[in-house]
């Protein structure tokens, strides 16, 4: 039998009631290696269903490598990806059926217009899909009939992201996918994301931009030099994050003998005027201040982009 | 599948339409010619004694006494135009796919999608056969419409074309299974086509070298065109299954190594 056969016949056998509670996607040990270079590393990733996930890294890190292998792309050299609990190696062409993937630096067959692609990737997914697909073109302003090697990079893109959501898969794989499309469209997909999102699908969402990842993604991944550093909730990374706050007390003369609490990081001393960051929320700060006579108080949000370029740091400098 | 096929299609036809159109051309033109070098034979023979050799080297077989029409015919079907037709266009064929799909990158769509790789490779087979069976036809045709005028005694049977045939499309399969093979090692379409070029090209040297040119004759078992030869069949009126059976096993080992291979490597495009 071979294996394609055996494959299929996998996907007809029933899955396990557990599959409910299972991860759309789970990534234990992976790893891979080109050749003495390093891919990635030991990513342990876990992914729930109708989660946006934020997948960051600066270019190089192993956002493609990590993508390319949950679609099974590239054969692991270490640990495994399970896709909707499918080994993404064995059996991607299965787990792809659920799947709408948008590469990096997309490149289409030239023939390419709206219609053609509905018809092309409707016939090779078994469904008709230019009803959705042409509704998806109008909402992206893409015309139907323009052919791909008349179209600027922005319009190929967008005609990317029509092939990858016109048939409503449950998880949605987008590698860097703003690249190239103007402030509102990115808003239009951020915003097609997101309902997307709430009827239940699954998004991973890769980029290097904090911006656009803190905009949409519920949970981020940030990956460095191949391995994984951080992974955690946007709330939960806004709660460690510093924020910076200038605190002005009413008598300059009385604070200068005064020590900040250990969450206050005194930047700057400027006569009545504390410039400082805080680490967490800023509850225990309104404790400590109550006990201190101010006559002003700015505390500002929560700075991620500081917290990233820590993530993103190596012990030589910055990437 | 359907999907792919359709793809495939789309990509293919008007290469398939255009290389078809000119193996027409050409075995009407060379059917046109046969008669006139027919006729200035003798002569040139007389003049040239070598021509013999270079023409024996051609056909592949010793050309010993007389040359007679009949086995003249097998000109039309050894001709380096019509091989280097058929080669380019098998060539082009079999590297699109995985080694054409990663040089420009459309295979991140192509694989996006719910098919396997031996979905994929599969459908280009289908394709390849499909464009090679369509190209046969015409040069089919052209053979037919440049032979109208040919007097009967000089014409071969039809049975024997269809052998001559058959044992040129073996040939045909032999070198798509290898160009199939060089496709999946390679990231690069270019790369993938020098190599299957120059084997093909060796292959033609070693095969003509070796009619006259003693140290190269035990290298000719590794010609594919070793295994090609329509003037014996116009001759004898008989198919060598020896050659049929080493040119479709070097066809069928060549492009099941490439569909392992293409199933089971890494594909990156970055």
């Amino acid at each position: 039998m071979s294996d394609d056969i055996r494959d299929n016949l996998h996907v007809l056998e029933p899955q396990p009631d557990s599959s409910i509670l299972m991860p759309v996607i789970e990534t234990r040990q992976l790893g891979k290696q080109y050749g003495p270079r390093v891919g990635i590393e030991r990513v342990d990733l876990s992914v729930a269903e109708g989660e946006i996930f934020g997948f960051l890294g600066p270019n190089g890190a192993g956002k493609s490598t990590t993508i390319r292998l949950l679609l099974g792309f590239l054969k692991p050299t270490q640990g495994d990806a399970l896709v909707f609990g499918h080994d993404s190696w064995k059996q991607s062409h299965i787990l792809k059926r659920e799947v709408g993937y948008l590469p990096g630096d997309v490149r289409l067959y030239p023939w390419l217009t709206v219609r053609r692609a509905l018809s092309f990737v409707g016939a090779a997914r078994g469904a008709d899909l230019m009803d959705a697909g042409l509704a998806l073109a109008e909402r992206l302003s893409l015309e139907p009939d323009l052919i791909a090697r008349k179209m600027s990079r922005g319009m190929r893109q967008k005609l990317a992201i029509i092939m990858v959501l016109a048939h409503a898969p449950r998880l949605i794989i987008l590698d860097e996918p703003t690249s190239g499309l103007d402030p509102l469209v990115q808003l239009s997909l951020a915003q097609e994301l997101r309902d997307r999102a709430d009827k239940g699908s699954t998004v991973f969402f890769s980029s290097h931009t904090l911006n656009e990842v803190e905009q949409l993604c519920d949970r981020v991944a940030i990956v460095r030099e191949g391995r994984i550093v951080a992974d955690e909730t946007l709330d939960d990374m806004r709660k460690k994050a510093r924020r910076k706050v200038t605190i002005r007390f009413t008598d300059g003369e009385a604070v200068r003998g005064l020590d900040p609490p250990e969450f206050l990081t005194l930047i700057k001393r400027e006569g009545d005027r504390w410039h400082a960051e805080l680490d967490g929320e800023a509850g225990r700060l309104m404790q400590w201040l109550a006990g201190q006579s101010i006559r002003d108080l700015t505390i500002g949000p929560p700075d991620l982009e500081t917290l990233f370029h820590a993530h993103y740091r190596t012990s030589e400098g910055t990437l | 599948m359907r999907g792919i096929l359709m793809k495939i299609f789309r990509e293919a036809w008007l290469a398939t339409l255009l290389f078809s159109i000119a193996f027409l051309i050409v075995e009407i033109l060379l059917n046109m010619i046969l008669p006139l070098l027919l006729e200035q034979m003798g002569d040139m023979l007389d003049r040239l004694p070598f021509i013999k050799d270079f023409l024996g080297a051609l056909l592949g077989i010793e050309l010993e006494g007389e040359i007679t029409a009949q086995i003249m015919q097998a000109f039309v079907w050894v001709h380096p135009v019509v091989l280097t037709l058929l080669w380019a266009h098998e060539i082009i064929f079999c590297t699109r796919f995985p080694a054409g799909e990663i040089d420009r990158g459309t295979i991140d769509i192509l694989l996006g999608l719910p098919v396997s790789r031996r979905q994929v490779y599969f459908a280009h087979t289908i394709g390849w056969l499909a464009s090679g069976l369509v190209i046969f036809g015409f040069g089919t045709i052209g053979y037919t419409l440049g032979s109208i005028d040919m007097p009967t005694e000089n014409r071969p049977a039809f049975m024997s074309i269809i052998r001559v045939l058959m044992n040129l499309f073996c040939v045909y399969i032999a070198v798509g299974g290898l160009a199939f093979l060089c496709s999946s090692m390679c990231e690069r379409r270019g790369k993938a086509i020098a190599i299957i070029f120059g084997l093909v090209l060796c292959s033609f040297l070693i095969n003509f070298l070796a009619q006259f040119w003693p140290p190269a004759e035990p290298f000719a078992v590794l010609s594919v065109l070793n295994y090609y030869q329509p003037a014996i069949i116009l001759k004898s009126g008989s198919l060598v299954f020896g050659d049929i059976a080493i040119l479709l096993a070097v066809g069928v080992v060549g492009w099941t190594l490439g569909l392992e291979i293409t199933a089971r490597r890494s594909i990156c495009t970055t």
